[in-house]
């Protein structure tokens, strides 16, 4: 049986990391968690995880967007999966740029409130070992 | 020049989208300073702050920047590329950005281009803001309160909210991509931005009156001024490393021990360092401390204006703060104009 991918969850929601972290758990991964910016870029480093779900306004509301530009700069963290799940466009209705757009350097973005079976599912898209391939080919790329 | 307006609040939201654009420099709190860094938060940017300890020069001409490698069995390897990389300086004030233009006239529209540079300054974009002046900036008396190039977007502080000069259409690209952010600014909201622009003028309390001075100083040329000033000057060339504009350099090789491999370094050097004039032979032009100030002080004042036009100091006042000599340019000047005693001004060495 091979190793469980490991998913590092940020978000200073406690009850949503909980529900995730169960349904995620339940799918076989494992979960680990931080709930700040700063702990959980740490923790990216010295996990070096398979795929990031990544909360946006924790602290601050524009938290995520800089733990995500620091993400990208280290280079055993630079093309690890990351989702961002985030309430932002709800919350803050002025902030009508869109996720699509190539600003955002995240491999998905969902809108708060997430369906399960969405997040699980892309989940297992992001850390299939075809995707992972993939990420591991653009790596090698000058 | 098209002029938008946006709230403060809506600042954050706007500075998350401009890594599209390159990564982000803003100033931010360090030690008793602030520093053009990436920020790691949104309340890390500063956006009242006095100055920056070093200017954003040092992210165009790196301290120390490696132009090239070479290795016998590899071969000559270029870095200009490495030049090329995307930047977003966020939160320029305006005199650092007429140090930027002071550094295109040298680097990038003098007789020998600087390809290194000119691959920076392009994947640069400046978004400026306005500033309160403090006792040390004199940048209203260098004419460097107020730029009307070299920037993508400009911000300045109208209350609630900043107006928004789109300088470049990667200014505009910025805003288009920031979506509905901006809003059209009101005649209400101009008369405010020139309320606030007369405000900022009346706050300097350092001026200095630059008319005739090239003049001035060529008549000053032997004067003792120099060497009490000299005197005083620890040579330590803080004032040049701190300055927007100062922009000497120093070119050499460095190879790697046991091998023939290396590289070529450019890093930062400084007129009031003894060896800046030290040449083949043992031959040095500058050896008293009294001429290398002296030559600081024409090279900005006297120089630079028979070449370019107008003075290369800006007024930021960083080496004001600096000097632990506590010499001021204001001081010099005031000095050499003879509108204070160069004595009662503490231009003479105590011992």
């Amino acid at each position: 049986m091979s190793e469980p991918k490991t998913v590092l969850m940020i978000d200073d929601d406690s009850d949503f990391v909980t529900a995730v972290q169960a349904l995620l758990e339940s799918a076989g991964y494992k979960v680990r968690s931080a709930a700040n910016g700063r702990d959980g870029l740490q923790l990216a480093k010295t996990l070096q995880p398979d795929l990031v779900l990544l909360d946006v306004m924790m602290s601050e509301r524009t938290e995520g967007f800089f733990v995500l530009q620091e993400m990208r700069r280290v280079p055993a963290l630079s093309n690890t999966p990351v989702i961002v799940m985030s309430s932002i466009y709800s919350d803050e209705p002025v902030f009508r740029v869109d996720p699509e757009a190539g600003w955002l350097p995240a491999s998905l973005f969902l809108a708060k409130p997430v369906e399960p079976a969405k997040l699980l599912a892309e989940v297992k898209r992001l850390t299939s070992p075809s995707e992972a391939f993939a990420a591991a080919a653009e790596r090698k790329q000058p | 020049m098209k002029i938008l307006k946006m709230s403060k609040n809506n600042l954050d939201l706007f500075v998350s989208v401009l890594p599209a654009f390159g990564e982000v420099y803003a100033p931010v709190k360090r030690g008793d300073g602030y520093a053009f860094e990436r920020p790691s938060l949104w309340s890390d940017v500063q956006m009242n702050y006095s100055r920056t300890i070093l200017p954003p020069k040092k992210l165009l001409l790196p301290p120390r920047e490696i132009t090239f490698v070479f290795d016998p069995d590899k071969g000559f390897r270029d870095l200009l590329a490495e030049a090329s990389k995307p930047q977003v300086l966020f939160g320029v004030h305006s005199y650092d950005i007429y140090g930027l233009n002071i550094l295109d006239r040298v680097f990038a529209q003098a007789k020998y281009p600087d390809p290194y540079y000119i691959k920076r300054r392009k994947a640069t974009a400046v978004i400026g803001v306005d500033f309160v002046p403090d006792e040390k900036h004199c940048a209203g008396s260098m004419n460097a309160d107020f730029v009307d190039h070299g920037f993508d977007l400009f911000l300045s502080d109208i209350g609630d909210s900043y107006l928004m000069l789109v300088g470049t259409s990667r200014g505009d690209d910025m805003v288009v991509m920031s979506g509905c952010l901006m809003q059209q600014p009101t005649a209400a909201d101009f008369e405010e931005y020139k309320k606030r622009s007369r405000a900022r003028r009346d706050a300097y309390t350092t001026r200095l009156d630059l008319d005739a001075l090239p003049e001035i100083l060529e008549m000053e040329y032997h004067s003792k001024v120099w060497d009490d000033f000299g005197s005083k000057c620890l040579s330590c060339g803080s004032c040049s490393m701190v300055c927007p504009t100062c922009y000497c350099f120093d070119i050499g090789d460095e190879t790697d021990l046991g091998s023939r491999a290396g590289r070529r370094v450019r890093s930062w050097d400084s007129c009031l360092l003894k060896t800046h004039a030290l040449v083949a032979g043992g031959e040095n032009f500058r050896e008293e401390r009294s001429s290398r100030v002296k030559f600081r002080f024409y090279h900005k004042q006297r120089g630079f204006v028979a070449e370019y036009g107008r003075p290369s100091c800006v007024g930021c006042g960083r080496c004001v703060a600096v000097c632990p000599a506590e010499i001021n340019i204001i001081t010099v000047i005031e000095t050499i104009r003879g509108e204070r005693d160069g004595n009662a001004s503490g231009a003479t060495a105590s011992s």
